[in-house]
């Protein structure tokens, strides 16, 4: 049976406790993964350190902030889209910076979505909301991808 | 018979009438003995020769006169020549001194606009994640005591999420000024009539559910930045048709004078909503400045400030006349397109 997992890399725990919480409005958050930076996030993506035991598979979507501490969101997603076993993975970047240089690079290194996170919380859930019915439910993955 | 001759000449001049010159040759005839026996002389007339002598000697005065006349005068241009060459010189070593200054003062510049980029950077960015945070909380404190909170409470949460919603509006406008100010403008030939349908449709969630009469006069087209004269067209729009939401029947025209001297045309909106007091008007374009209080319109102060700074940096001009409860009128200036 596939779990579809969902792959949340957020540095600051008031920001994963609401994107929880957003999640948890439309009962996608039973398989949310937290990655604290992004060393975190290419040791689960690899499955090695901490995550050396996890099931394999790829999350449904990566959830990616950009401003996180020790390997930061751009080099994440230079890494994952670089290379050939998990550049299938789709990653929607959820970030508050707006900035033009930030979207231009991640579509240069192949993003999937890039997401300005709303001030407003109401805003912020439908937002949430949208992105985790989208790929969750709706999109389709390469067979065998996401699990055995 | 000896003779003896003595040849003496001289000139004898006839005094009148007319000078005549005449040059004489006299001979005197003496016999063996020193008496004189007899004179021989023949005068001959060299008026003409002493003529030509004296046409001459005129000619080579007045020449000497001319040539130093001449040489006086080219000494003298040749004396201004080397003072507007020195003139030019001194000239030149200030233009090289100002334009190092230039290069001077446009290199602080560049670094302060490096460091103005950043801070837009970190005002869109770290700015935002806490005031996030305080609205989801609040709002997720709403809902989770929304039974066991009184009236009073509830309202200090729902004033606390309307705040923080104000400041993230104030940060966006904030951000939209500044970019105006130092984002790289694209000129070229613009249709107006095109951006101010682009600016309807930007607002229209505003424009839901209002009665407003429309009358747009054909447009002319202009130079300008496209993106940048949106931002003009939209926050003006945007103040016509919330400042008339009191009237049972907005009006909002927009209309071009024909383009005069220098090609620049006059653009005018107007409307007949609540206008403002003449008396403030110099106030109106101010960053923060607003004419009325947050309780009758809500709005930042900014949109003004916005359109005058992207007019100013096409080098238009942009006024604005107006009356309480009589409606306003705010016209700005732009370049026609050439070639059209």
């Amino acid at each position: 049976m596939e779990a579809k997992k969902i792959l949340l890399a957020e540095d600051d725990p008031k920001d994963v406790e609401l994107t929880l919480a957003a999640l948890a409005e439309y009962n996608l958050a039973n398989e949310v993964v937290v990655a604290r930076d992004g060393a975190e996030v290419l040791d689960y993506l690899y499955r090695r350190a901490q995550f050396a035991d996890r099931p394999a598979g790829h999350p449904v979507v990566v959830l990616l902030d950009l401003k996180m501490p020790k390997v930061d969101g751009l080099e994440v997603l230079r890494q994952v889209k670089s290379d050939p076993a998990l550049k299938t993975i789709p990653i929607v970047v959820l970030t508050s910076s707006r900035q033009d240089q930030d979207i231009v690079e991640s579509y240069d290194l192949g993003v999937n979505g890039y997401v300005v996170k709303p001030v407003a919380f109401d805003r912020f859930v439908e937002v949430v909301k949208r992105i985790g019915l989208f790929w969750v439910l709706t999109n389709e993955v390469p067979p065998g991808t996401i699990g055995c | 018979m000896d003779l003896l001759v003595g040849t003496k000449s001289c000139e004898f001049v006839h005094i009148s009438p007319g000078e005549i010159h005449e040059d004489g040759l006299g001979t005197i005839i003496k016999d063996k003995s020193g008496d004189i026996i007899g004179y021989q002389s023949s005068v001959l007339d060299i008026s003409d020769q002493k003529q030509a002598e004296e046409e001459l000697r005129a000619y080579r005065d007045h020449l000497e006169k001319l040539v130093a006349a001449r040489t006086a005068e080219l000494d003298r241009r040749v004396a201004e020549v080397e003072q507007l060459n020195q003139g030019l010189t001194n000239l030149l070593d200030d233009l090289q001194a100002a334009n190092r200054n230039l290069e001077e003062t446009t290199g602080k510049l560049e670094a302060v606009n490096e460091e103005l980029e950043a801070f837009a950077y970190s005002v869109s960015h770290d700015l935002r994640a806490p005031l996030r945070h305080i609205d989801s909380f609040a709002q997720l404190l709403l809902k989770r005591q929304a039974a066991q909170l009184e009236p009073t409470s509830a309202r200090y949460l729902q004033n606390i999420a309307e705040a923080t919603g104000k400041m993230g509006q104030l940060i966006d406008d904030l951000l939209a000024l500044s970019r105006t100010g130092r984002v790289e403008m694209n000129l070229r030939p613009v249709a107006v009539d095109e951006i101010i349908e682009k600016a309807r449709e930007e607002l229209a969630p505003m424009l839901a559910g209002r009665r407003i009469t429309w009358k747009i006069a054909p447009l002319p087209a202009v130079r300008a930045d496209p993106g940048l004269l949106l931002v003009v067209w939209t926050n003006l729009l945007s103040n016509a048709v919330k400042y008339t939401a009191p009237q049972p029947q907005a009006r909002i025209e927009i209309g071009a004078t024909p383009p005069g001297d220098e090609g620049q045309v006059t653009f005018f909106i107007r409307d007949n909503g609540v206008g403002f007091d003449p008396l403030y008007a110099h106030k109106l374009f101010g960053a923060f400045q607003r004419l009325h209080r947050e309780d009758e319109f809500e709005g930042t102060g900014i949109g003004l400030a916005t359109v005058r700074r992207i007019i100013h940096r096409h080098g238009g001009r942009v006024w604005a006349e107006g009356e309480s409860d009589r409606g306003a009128t705010f016209y700005f200036t732009l370049r026609e397109a050439e070639g059209e």
